[in-house]
């Protein structure tokens, strides 16, 4: 555990050592802020954040993957990856410990949005309902875990940041819409099971207020699964 | 301390590596030698761990490198080759993470960081960006880094690459003190620098341990790597330019494999011999064959074997078509 402690602490140290980090960070809150004022501080507007967290969701799609890109392309690519990998920690604590630094540092990047919830706090009458908003947060920081696993997986095939960018961004973009229009086109038995995958679906009941046991046991295991995923992934290149 | 049996690596289709074994004693400095793309890196690779061998087995102090990767590695200090370190880190919160990750605790974390800056001499350049320090430097960091654990095994892939002379001179005589108490093993092309430091050298061409011995053992068993030079000046006879000559003197005595002129300058040449393997003292008959024959010599002198010659000729029976096969089947 260890291991993966100190792991984690460069990585997410490291964010903020480069430029990369903080143009993320600024860029996820400048977009949050736009959408914000133009969707959440209109006058006649509900004192919710509904519309806030639909966005802040979608506005992950391409954060976290700039996030994960660099994980391991970055070490496979200088060549610190010798250094890591010949060092006396297994390779579950290294991909453990690579994807606890990036959730911390998407952790962090979520952390200012608190002001939109104490903006909205202090111009609204009545309060806003803080149920809805705690689950908004939960699925925000369920779908970066997600999605920074599935990126920290295609991080771990290549040498290359864009490449495991674009991939991410790719793969994700095909799984939200094939499960979301499924509906549509799939035959009722594949529908079902598609629709269940559907990532905004899911976030949805969130939106609303509704901690559901199943969501979050989905987000987990299907986090845990790609990075198993890439644990096997790290493992194989060894004998590359 | 390291043991290698019969490792073999491949990439695809190339065969980097096949049927490596060596063993390296507690104290004692092996150097790893071979041209470019000899299978050095991926023979350290393979021993530090960072690769598994497709056959074959690795012990390090005992511990088997498939079996209990993680303890033995815990025993390997190991400098990449060109020392790759985050360049975004400060050369003092690299070594720190890096014996965190080593597992050392709080106290000795602060101790040993210390002490291998100040080993490695990177006190001025701790709170300096490792992407803005010289190569010098950043080889200095890799080898502090590899320090760190105070390991029983150290393994540095080039570790003189970049440096500037007095560095390299500064650097070896860490390596001869680190070896006192440790097992060393040091990949290079750079035959003098394993000349010095070494006690053993491993030579690997195309994938293979050529030869593996003491330097003075290996240079022993290869007399016909003796070489002579001679100034002579023979007898006018009206035929040919003086180097000529010599040269026909010289190849007439028995032991002498080839000769030839390096220039003549009026009566006078100047030729190079080789001998044939277990020739002997060429200088008596080089000598007495002048006398004979009523020219006069004026230098004589034998070039002892060096790792250099030794080196040079694995490398020539490598790149003669069939020789390095036809050798192999020999051995």
């Amino acid at each position: 555990m260890r291991a993966v402690q100190v792991i984690a602490v460069r990585e997410f140290a490291s964010f903020f050592r480069l430029p990369v980090g903080w143009v993320v960070i600024a860029l996820y809150l400048l977009l949050t802020g736009l959408v914000f004022g133009a969707t959440v501080l209109r006058p006649g507007e509900a004192a919710s954040l509904r519309n806030f967290f639909g966005w802040a969701n979608w506005l992950l799609l391409p954060i976290a993957p700039a996030v994960s890109m660099r994980l391991f392309s970055e070490e496979t690519r200088s060549g610190t990856a010798e250094g890591l990998m010949t060092a006396p920690v297994s390779d579950a604590a290294v991909v453990l410990g690579k994807f606890v630094g990036g959730g911390m540092f998407l952790a962090a990047l979520l952390f200012p949005t608190l002001v939109y919830v104490a903006v909205l706090g202090g111009a609204s009458d009545p309060a806003p309902d803080p149920g809805p908003i705690v689950a908004g947060y939960l699925s925000l920081l369920l779908v970066s875990g997600l999605y920074l696993s599935i990126g920290l997986l295609a991080s771990s095939l290549t040498s290359n940041q864009t490449l495991a960018f674009i991939g991410t961004l790719l793969g994700l973009v095909i799984v939200l819409m094939v499960t979301s229009t499924a509906t549509g086109w799939a035959p009722a038995w594949l529908a079902d099971l598609l629709a269940a995958l559907s990532i905004p679906a899911r976030v949805g009941d969130f939106a609303k207020g509704v901690i559901d046991t199943g969501n979050v046991v989905f987000f987990l295991a299907a986090t845990a699964w790609f990075l198993v995923l890439t644990y096997v992934a790290v493992g194989s290149r060894r004998w590359r | 301390m390291i043991e290698v049996r019969d490792i073999a690596k491949s990439f695809g289709r190339v065969r980097a590596v096949r049927g490596v074994s060596f063993d390296v004693g507690r104290g004692e400095v092996a150097g790893l030698l071979g041209a470019n793309g000899a299978g050095k890196t991926t023979t350290l690779r393979m021993i530090t761990g960072f690769l598994p061998p497709d056959a074959g087995v690795i012990r390090i102090v005992g511990l088997d490198m498939a079996q209990q990767s993680v303890e033995a590695r815990r025993r390997i200090g190991y400098l990449p080759e060109s020392a790759p370190a985050y360049s975004e880190m400060l050369a003092r919160d690299y070594l720190t993470y890096r014996a965190r990750l080593f597992g050392l605790d709080r106290r000795a974390v602060r101790a040993r960081v210390g002490h291998v800056m100040d080993r490695c001499g990177l006190g001025p350049v701790a709170r300096r960006r490792i992407g803005h320090l010289s190569k010098g430097f950043r080889q200095r960091v890799g080898l502090a880094s590899a320090l760190l654990h105070d390991p029983e095994v150290l393994v540095l892939d080039e570790p003189t690459n970049g440096l500037d002379p007095a560095q390299i001179r500064a650097a070896r005589e860490l390596i001869k003190e680190l070896a006192q108490d440790r097992t060393v093993l040091i990949s290079s092309h750079i035959l003098p620098e394993i000349e010095l430091v070494c006690d053993r050298v491993i030579i690997m061409a195309a994938g293979r341990v050529r030869a593996d011995g003491r330097v003075s053992e290996l240079l022993a068993t290869s007399d016909d790597l003796a070489r002579y030079y001679v100034e002579i000046r023979p007898k006018a006879d009206g035929r040919g330019t003086a180097g000529e000559a010599a040269v026909e003197l010289v190849r007439a005595i028995r032991g002498v494999r080839s000769a030839r002129s390096k220039g003549s300058h009026g009566e006078w040449a100047k030729v190079t011999i080789d001998a044939e393997r277990g020739a002997g003292d060429l200088r008596e008959p080089i000598a007495v064959a002048a006398g004979r024959a009523g020219a006069l010599v004026r230098e004589l002198h034998a070039d002892k074997p060096s790792l250099e010659r030794l080196f040079l000729r694995i490398m020539e029976t490598e790149e003669t078509p069939g020789g390095g096969e036809n050798r192999e089947e020999r051995r």
